[in-house]
């Protein structure tokens, strides 16, 4: 049975990686969003439930078109509408008439979470189905590895795009090596790829944004319009801590050494939020401060059209803002949003925040 | 002179004054308002209810409060200003479920810190948390934070206790008042009683029943739902709303549905409309939603996708927010009401046949 999952970002290929080290060779991987994504998905959910609901809906009818069966989502309690996901597509799918199988991952519930697992992982046992979960989420790593590197090479880069063609390549790069052993040698290959491949202006003073907010809003060009690639145009070096890695990457978990930059985000927000109301909502806010601390200039704060714990996050982010002197701009997003809107604002943002660097006396 | 100049100096040299407790009117009070007012009042504090909603306060509301915000999380910013001035404490509690496994919304726990947050000259506000779902409070820590909370209004721990226990008391009457068993509901349905106001009935006209349903602070509020439940009364329409369902019935609805519904008060609307879809006791059900209420977004796409799975009783999904016209939606609840008496009625299918030549 044809196996695929919704696109979500970069993550897509950390997935494509985990099915095909399962020997899953029938695997379908999803197109990126496009404007006929954003349309099927809007189509046919409720006029006010979250963007990214809409855009996964998009994407799975894609990928169900494209003749993929079984659907890889996911499921669990949480403050916010994340949990009824699952369900509410396959309602949805049910009445549009198509023939598929949902497999809910419940990463909450552990033995749930591993009989899903191990159907998606037929052809292979279960010792070879968590490795390639575990190269899975080592190559996760290298994927933020690249990420990081693109969204700074791209600010600085002489030639403009030529970084994010080799991001691009090493993409693939990444998804395709095998064994261990060479999996290893990828963050030197990286490191070296981007030094070589990419010219860049050494004289160079740009600005450094940190871009927080929803999962989805941030790691998803689609809704969040290419932000990061916007911002590196326009010189600026932008950074961001939210990633799928303090969810899939168990080795780093179990580390007990190891400083989660969420965790510090949470215990700043604690003046303002004390307790967790579901999202990223303290990390959000917890993140000015952390930012404002590095040394960075300001922070872009992300989230979908009417989801719901970030909404109390842009309400409290003007008086941590105007307490922590750092300039924050909220932005949000859904599928009618236009690039020009977002251009002139982002311009407008990064106008402000060189004038604050130059003078030095605030707005 | 002489007198009005000494009642002055009295209240300000009275050291005793009742300490003024205020709380909005919105959200969570049309639930918990017994349990509350108790509390308060037996602590000896003098408690402060914001009027009814009105245009004004909905105006300082849409002012002041975040854009993408649902209409009742706006409302209660227009309460909160309203006391302002009135009160010593607001008391705005971050609840975030009172059972183990479902929560409520987020905003139910954010909303004090917002508050506090956006409107920095408020008077001090109250916000105990209590969150069984996610946090795993235990009954006892309710308990223990109730306690606690009093010690503001007064420190004698007998007044306390006694404070709390009338104000269980009190809710636990107020939940037994307000939820009809089974029994009630079947009496109900063969109109024997009826359970709320008095429907004005007209001769010749079939009698109604419609399932109203909804969070209740849409359903007990006329301003926001535009006085829906006197304008079903007036058409003669009996109804029975989700607060009132037997719980029991609830539940086994739920059970049926594959996956959890783990928004708290979501149980109680999706339940009535599976039960009523199901049992088909009712002429029709009306659905009150709020605009860009993220569980309402949820639950009412699922109970129109069910309903039109088995659309035996009709299902009218109203969306409310500050910019709905009143006439609008008259029109189409009185549309909604005639298409149900039609439905039925037995004359009409005649009457088609009569004007055959």
């Amino acid at each position: 049975m044809p196996l695929s999952f919704p696109y979500v970002g970069t993550f897509t290929y950390v997935f494509e990686s985990i099915a095909r080290g399962m020997k899953r060779d029938d695997i379908i991987v999803p197109d990126e969003p496009t404007y006929r994504t954003k349309q099927l998905g809007s189509l046919h959910s409720s006029e006010f439930v979250c963007t990214p609901f809409k855009m996964l809906l998009g994407s799975i009818i894609e990928v169900i078109e494209k003749g993929a069966y079984e659907i890889v989502a996911t499921v669990f309690v949480d403050y916010c509408r994340l949990g009824y996901y699952s369900p509410l597509y396959k309602i949805i799918l049910d009445d549009l008439g198509y023939d598929f199988d949902l497999i809910n991952l419940d990463w909450f519930n552990k033995v749930e979470f591993f009989t899903s697992f191990k159907k998606l992982a037929c052809n292979v046992n279960a010792v070879q189905a968590f490795q390639a979960f575990r190269v899975g989420w080592i190559k996760n790593r290298y994927i933020d590895q690249i990420d990081k590197t693109l969204y700074s090479y791209g600010a600085v880069e002489i030639e403009k795009g030529a970084s994010y063609n080799v991001a691009h390549k090493l993409y693939r790069q990444v998804v395709e090596t095998e064994g261990m052993k060479n999996i290893r040698m990828l963050p030197e290959i990286i490191r070296k790829t981007f030094d070589d491949e990419v010219e860049i202006d050494t004289e160079a003073k740009p600005l450094k944004v940190g871009v927080v907010g929803e999962l989805y809003a941030v790691v998803e060009p689609a809704i969040n319009l290419d932000i990061m690639r916007r911002l590196n145009d326009i010189g600026v070096i932008t950074e961001t801590p939210i990633t799928f890695t303090r969810w899939i990457d168990l080795g780093q978990r179990m580390n007990p050494f190891k400083k989660w930059h969420y965790k510090a985000c949470i215990k700043h927000a604690k003046p303002y939020v004390r307790y967790p109301l579901g999202g990223k909502t303290r990390e959000s806010l917890g993140a000015v401060i952390e930012y404002k601390e590095k040394g960075w200039d300001g922070v872009i704060h992300l989230y979908p059209f009417t989801c719901m714990p970030e909404i109390i996050s842009r309400s409290i982010l003007p008086q941590v803002s105007r307490e922590h002197d750092m300039p924050v701009l909220s932005l949000v997003l859904d599928e009618h949003t236009g690039e020009a809107g977002i251009q002139t604002r982002l311009e407008a943002f990064v106008d402000l925040l060189e004038r604050k660097k130059n003078d030095g006396n605030g707005f | 002179m002489i007198l009005f100049l000494n009642l002055e100096v009295k209240a300000i040299k009275n050291p005793r004054r009742k300490i003024r407790v205020g709380i909005p009117r919105a959200l969570l009070f049309y639930k918990f308002s017994d349990l509350w007012i108790t509390f308060f009042e037996q602590l000896g504090a003098e408690v402060i209810i914001s009027p009814e909603t009105t245009k004004k306060i909905k105006d300082v509301a849409v002012r002041l409060a975040p854009d993408e915000d649902c209409y009742s999380t706006k409302l209660y910013f227009g309460h909160a200003m309203a006391l302002k001035d009135k009160v010593d404490y607001l008391f705005v509690p971050r609840f975030g479920g009172r059972k183990k496994k479902y929560v409520g919304c987020p905003k139910f726990i954010g909303l004090a810190e917002v508050l506090r947050s956006m409107v920095p000259d408020l008077p001090e506000i109250l916000m105990p948390h209590y969150n069984r779902g996610m946090d795993k409070h235990t009954r006892i820590g309710l308990l223990v934070r109730a306690f606690r909370l009093g010690k503001i209004i007064t420190k004698n721990p007998f007044v306390r206790i006694r404070a709390i226990s009338k104000a269980f008391k009190a809710q636990r009457f107020h939940n037994k008042s307000m939820i009809i068993d089974v029994k009630t509901l079947q009496k109900w349905e063969n109109s024997e009683v009826i359970l709320n106001d008095f429907p004005i009935y007209n001769e010749n006209e079939r009698q109604l029943k419609i399932a109203l349903v909804g969070h209740s602070y849409v359903l007990n509020d006329p301003f926001s739902s535009l006085s829906i439940r006197s304008l079903l009364q007036d058409f003669g329409v009996d109804i029975v709303t989700s607060e009132q369902m037997p719980r029991n019935l609830i539940e086994k609805q739920m059970a049926k549905l594959e996956y959890d519904i783990y928004f708290d008060f979501e149980r109680e609307i999706l339940g009535t409309i599976m039960h009523f879809i199901e049992s088909k006791t009712v002429d029709g059900i009306i659905h009150l939603l709020i605009f860009s209420c993220g569980p309402d977004s949820i639950a009412g796409e699922i109970a129109a996708r069910y309903s039109r799975r088995n659309p035996t009783i009709p299902l009218l999904q109203l969306v409310f927010d500050e910019l709905t016209g009143e006439a609008g939606m008259r029109t189409r609840i009185e549309a909604f009401v005639d298409m149900l008496r039609r439905s039925i009625d037995e004359k009409v299918i005649f009457l088609t046949e009569q004007v055959r030549i």
